[in-house]
């Protein structure tokens, strides 16, 4: 009893907090949020900055990096999963410590290799790219974590039914298996772009902090997250504030927008299971 | 028609722990052959060798032959996916996948290449009309298998096993979790398919055996203890152990 009031109580407290950051970050943004600020380019002596180029970077930066790890993580979690390579540990327990360290390293950390590799070595410019590149190192571990998660929610005996019937594992795995677990699938993909959009250190190193005139995979590519970073640390427009707290307001909506709409079509598609 | 299958001196280790030792029987085409005994007896394990899905598990060993037509299913050189199709399984609980009920059916088919639509409905309805679960869902193949009662769900595994045309099936307590109904309809279910498929049947519930079966083998301890006609193991069996186990002496 006692408990459940001080849970319900802290409840409040956290849901109060948030009101309280959404609200006066609506506040502070209002003046700049509007339809040329949305569809306009950066013009900071001009004073009426855009983030049109922004949101095509953020677009393209997490959709790429998601095409990329989203298969691959898949993979290795089937690898891992539904191989049960008990036997071969030899194979997969390097393969959970390197997940592990890349899960846990600092993304900023991870930047300076990936630059040290792409820019230093490959002579790739600081670019969308390189962005690429980086959020796809960042991402993997995590997509491989959440695709082992969806899959570990499939009853085993699915897949005894499944191979009882002829079935090899992969078909299993394919056939089954996935189209099974692609309700928490496409949830965790949804948590895993949201997270990508809020990424801004390491993107700073490799991704820039400015955006080229016309949208190229080898221009710098600075996206919303680095733009708040930007305009609140080296900026010198005018309303500065206002348009920091505007960006931060349209990454919260975009992120709000893919994460409900994930939890919506994850939904939907258990609507066939009891649950 | 089914298939004999004989068994020749099957032994199966858990990770070092002995789960059947030398168990030798013969089960004839068409027959429904009953395995009863303790828990932890080694029938399920039996049955899981029968179609070889006991080599998922990677701490399982065994040494043995199990015979079919003359050819050692067992040999590692044995098409694992050919003798899935021929030796159907039933699970102890009802196990149909998240798909719509025609595609629960259908998949054993499409595994196999089969995506002709017409084929497909075809011995969709053929399988579930053997299972007797046709009437009840005809015109609704396409809502979830998942909302079908227990009883369904379980005739449509039936079914499901069914599709691909196998010749042995073998059914690992099919009725553990169903209530008295949905039980009768799959022992009737049973009955029905005698003859036209050899059955091997795992169960707890010797009236079950007693009513189903034409002959029952009695396990225990990872032994073959007793073999013979349904009626004489009940009435007549010969080891005393059979005896306490039917009259519920023995403890496991």
């Amino acid at each position: 009893m006692v408990l459940h009031l001080v849970a319900l109580v802290l409840t409040g407290v956290a849901a109060a907090l948030f009101a309280l950051i959404i609200v006066s970050l609506v506040r502070q943004g209002l003046p700049s949020l509007t339809w040329r600020f949305l569809v306009g380019s950066p013009n900071e002596r001009a004073g009426d900055n855009g983030i049109a180029p922004e949101l095509m970077n953020t677009a393209f930066l997490i959709g790429v990096t998601w095409l990329v790890t989203a298969p691959l993580g898949l993979l290795v979690a089937i690898f891992l999963r539904e191989y049960g390579f008990r036997r071969r540990s030899a194979v997969v327990r390097p393969l959970n410590h390197l997940r592990a360290t890349l899960l846990s390293a600092p993304t900023v950390v991870v930047a300076l290799v990936v630059y040290r590799v792409a820019v230093g070595w490959w002579h790739w410019p600081v670019s969308l790219a390189t962005g690429c590149l980086t959020l796809a190192v960042i991402n993997w571990p995590f997509m491989v974590t959440v695709a082992e998660q969806a899959l570990a929610s499939v009853p085993q005996s699915y897949r005894e039914a499944s191979l009882g019937l002829g079935a090899t594992r992969f078909a299993t795995a394919v056939r089954v298996v996935i189209p099974a677990a692609l309700s928490p699938l496409i949830e965790g993909w949804g948590l895993a772009v949201a997270r990508l959009a809020g990424e801004s250190a390491a993107l700073v190193i490799t991704a820039g902090v400015n955006v080229s005139r016309h949208f190229s995979l080898w221009g710098p590519g600075e996206t919303l997250a680095v733009h708040i970073w930007y305009i609140r640390t080296e900026g010198v427009s005018v309303n500065r504030d206002a348009e920091a707290a505007a960006t931060g307001v349209i990454l919260l909506l975009l992120i709000a927008a893919v994460v409900w709409s994930s939890a919506r079509v994850a939904r939907m598609l258990s609507g066939g299971e009891p649950r | 028609m089914g298939l004999d299958i004989h068994v020749n001196k099957l032994s199966v280790w858990y990770r070092g722990h002995q789960a059947l030792r030398q168990v030798s029987l013969d089960v004839n085409a068409g027959e429904v052959l009953a395995l009863i005994g303790p828990s932890g007896c080694g029938k399920s394990t039996f049955l899981r060798a029968l179609n070889r899905l006991l080599d998922e598990d990677l701490g399982a060993r065994r040494t043995g032959q199990v015979m079919m037509e003359g050819v050692d299913v067992l040999a590692p050189e044995h098409d694992i996916t050919a003798l899935r199709r021929r030796v159907g399984m039933v699970f102890q609980t009802p196990n149909p996948f998240p798909f719509s009920i025609f595609d629960n059916v259908a998949y054993g088919l499409r595994l196999q290449g089969t995506n002709d639509a017409a084929a497909l409905r075809r011995t969709v309805e053929e399988s579930l009309r053997q299972a007797a679960l046709w009437d009840e869902v005809r015109g609704k193949l396409r809502r979830p298998a998942l909302a079908l009662s227990g009883g369904q769900q379980q005739r449509l595994c039936i079914a499901r096993a069914l599709a691909v045309g196998p010749e042995v099936l073998l059914m690992d307590e099919p009725t553990a979790s169903l209530d008295p109904l949905s039980t009768a309809r799959i022992e009737e279910l049973i009955g029905n398919l005698r003859g036209r498929y050899t059955i091997v049947l795992v169960t707890h519930n010797l009236r079950q055996a007693a009513r189903v079966s034409d002959r029952t083998a009695f396990f225990a301890h990872g032994s073959l203890v007793e073999i013979g006609p349904t009626r004489q193991i009940f009435t007549v069996p010969q080891d005393p152990r059979t005896e306490e186990y039917l009259t519920g002496r023995m403890e496991s």
